[in-house]
């Protein structure tokens, strides 16, 4: 036993005295880390030089990001679990306004948000079973299905509530519970880093995790194992669709209202983060890590834009720019993974 | 001595076609056995029966001489029957080691994997169960792997988990020479530790290198089962070929 060892120990040493910057695009979310480092070192420079002109390090930016990285944090990372899994949900922003109006309205009609924010979270997740299983039952593209959810819910929003706002007045424990500060911190901040660990732990470190790569990364395979595969789809579309309730939660906490219209688009950005953050469009690929690096890169250069005052169509070109760059990139990857 | 697998007057017809009819062999403990037939003999039919995706429409399946219904994939599993498919093994963007723990992984009791134990068994069944050549730690990915220490992984997963027959649809149509080799002599190597194999192939030289007996089929039925030592190349290329 002990020669063998030895033996395998010859490689890994080898790869010890590769450089950092090497071992670092190794790792599954390497490559948008070091661009992400790097964006950051360039911002907190032009922050410290031009401290007037170019206010990023200013608490209120700060706080800012903050608040904004939350909501399309969640909603990445359920896309993202479904993305692994091989499916797409594209009426994710629809059913996070959907919950969102479903629960201020309940609150509005004297429920208590502790009692309503849960039952948005059950409504999201049946409504992310229903997607799922019509996709499976009928052998269709989650594509066209959850494009019809899209729509659907979006309606169901106007029919429901009509095109007004909805005042959203919990109890103040709530508030401060998803929108207050905790040391400085965001609470809606806090919940997302809580959430990036959890999924963490159930995508890398758990058996249920190690299920979705393998039905997205091969469903033959998986099945032949014995793993079921529809099963593991389903809980993933509900994943989908809990996690978009919870962003209606933390979007609606922080606002005060829901604007019937505000889920529109969301969804494309969110697949754009897990894009950005290393997912393949196939499936199978990916890491939690990445997805919410995507999400972080997505709002600091979208911050970035704001702060140096360009006009809005910018941020859409770069982000465009951004996904299509990711997606070459990653399908180099995969092709060198095959080769 | 009761044969560990026996197929009783099996047929299967999907509506109008019928895929086999009549078709009885067995299986020996520890015995190498090449399922022969040219394309549309009913090949894949019969591992699809064997391994419990499909149901015979006539006739049974029994193990250690026990009438047994497959209805599914785990049903065949739970009987020590592994099918090893060309192209269906393997999850290509997962490790070594999770793709041998794959549906089977090791975990604490609330679900989380227990990863270093995993990876010191991979380790270790990578480097004596079967010896791959070029593979240096059970954390590379499976889609970095050549095709044949794909399926080296693949019946290291088998051996792992106990199985006493290896079902192998077509397994070296797509290796080099020398990875054929290396097959070949896994299968020699597994059944002198008692693990009986199935070559499904229409390579009769590669059959004829290792297996013990020929099952040879044609038109969904058996046209001929014969020990090596009754038979020779030719004659084996003739059923194939003629019937």
């Amino acid at each position: 036993m002990t020669p063998i060892l030895a033996d395998s120990a010859a490689p890994r040493s080898r790869t010890q005295r590769q450089s950092i910057l090497k071992q670092i695009m190794g790792m599954p979310a390497g490559a948008i880390f070091l661009v992400f480092m790097a964006l950051q070192i360039v911002c907190i420079a032009g922050a410290l030089l031009y401290p007037n002109e170019f206010r990023y390090l200013s608490p209120q930016n700060l706080t800012i990001l903050m608040k904004a990285v939350p909501v399309l944090g969640c909603l990445a990372l359920g896309a993202g679990v479904l993305m692994i899994a091989g499916e797409f949900d594209l009426s994710i922003g629809s059913v996070y306004t959907f919950t969102a109006v479903l629960m201020a309205s309940l609150v509005g009609a004297g429920v208590s948000a502790f009692v309503a924010a849960p039952l948005g979270i059950l409504a999201g997740v049946l409504i992310g079973l229903l997607n799922g299983q019509i996709t499976i039952r009928f052998g269709l593209p989650s594509f066209i299905v959850t494009l019809g959810g899209l729509l659907f819910w979006r309606g169901a929003v106007l029919l429901y509530n009509g095109a007004v706002q909805v005042r959203f007045d919990p109890e103040p424990v709530f508030t401060s519970l998803f929108s207050g500060t905790f040391l400085g911190i965001n609470a809606a901040f806090i919940w997302i880093v809580l959430f990036v660990v959890g999924f963490h732990f159930l995508l890398h470190r758990h058996r249920f995790g190690n299920h979705v790569f393998a039905t997205g990364g091969n469903r033959g395979a998986a099945e032949a194992i014995g793993i079921n595969t529809n099963r593991v789809k389903l809980i993933a579309f509900a994943i989908a669709g809990g996690m978009a309730a919870v962003a209606g939660i933390l979007a609606t906490a922080r606002v005060g209202s829901v604007q019937p219209g505000q889920g529109a688009g969301l969804e494309l950005q969110a697949i754009a983060a897990c894009v950005i953050g290393g997912l393949s469009l196939r499936g199978g690929r990916g890491s939690i890590i990445g997805i919410f690096l995507g999400v972080l890169l997505i709002h600091t250069i979208t911050d970035v834009l704001l702060l140096l005052r360009a006009p809005g169509f910018y941020l859409d070109m770069f982000i465009a720019t951004l996904i299509v760059l990711a997606a070459i990139f990653n399908h180099l990857i995969e092709r060198r993974g095959v080769a | 001595m009761s044969n560990l697998l026996e197929l009783h007057n099996i047929s299967k017809s999907f509506g109008a076609l019928t895929a086999l009819r009549n078709l009885s062999f067995h299986i020996g403990e520890g015995e190498v056995v090449g399922l022969l037939g040219d394309n549309g003999a009913g090949k894949s039919t019969t591992v699809n029966l064997i391994s419990g995706i499909h149901k015979p429409t006539d006739g049974y399946l029994s193990v250690d001489g026990r009438k047994t219904l497959f209805t599914c994939r785990s049903d065949s599993a739970d009987a020590g029957i592994e099918t090893i498919y060309q192209h269906t093994a393997l999850v290509d963007s997962l490790s070594i080691t999770r793709n041998i723990f794959m549906g089977r992984e090791l975990t604490d009791r609330f679900g989380f994997l227990r990863q270093a134990e995993m990876r010191e068994i991979a380790m270790e069944v990578l480097q004596n169960a079967v010896h791959i050549s070029g593979i240096d730690s059970p954390d590379t990915l499976v889609g970095n792997l050549s095709g044949g220490q794909k399926q080296a992984v693949a019946i290291a997963r088998a051996v792992y988990f106990k199985k006493r027959v290896l079902l192998l649809d077509e397994p070296t149509s797509a290796l080099s020479v020398r990875e054929t080799e290396a097959l070949l002599n896994q299968v020699l190597k597994l059944k002198a530790e008692n693990v009986s194999s199935v070559l499904v192939t229409h390579n009769i030289y590669h059959a004829y290198q290792v297996c013990d007996r020929f099952v040879i089929m044609s038109h969904g039925t058996k046209v001929f089962d014969v020990a090596k030592a009754d038979t020779t190349i030719n004659q084996l290329t003739d059923y194939v070929v003629l019937t």
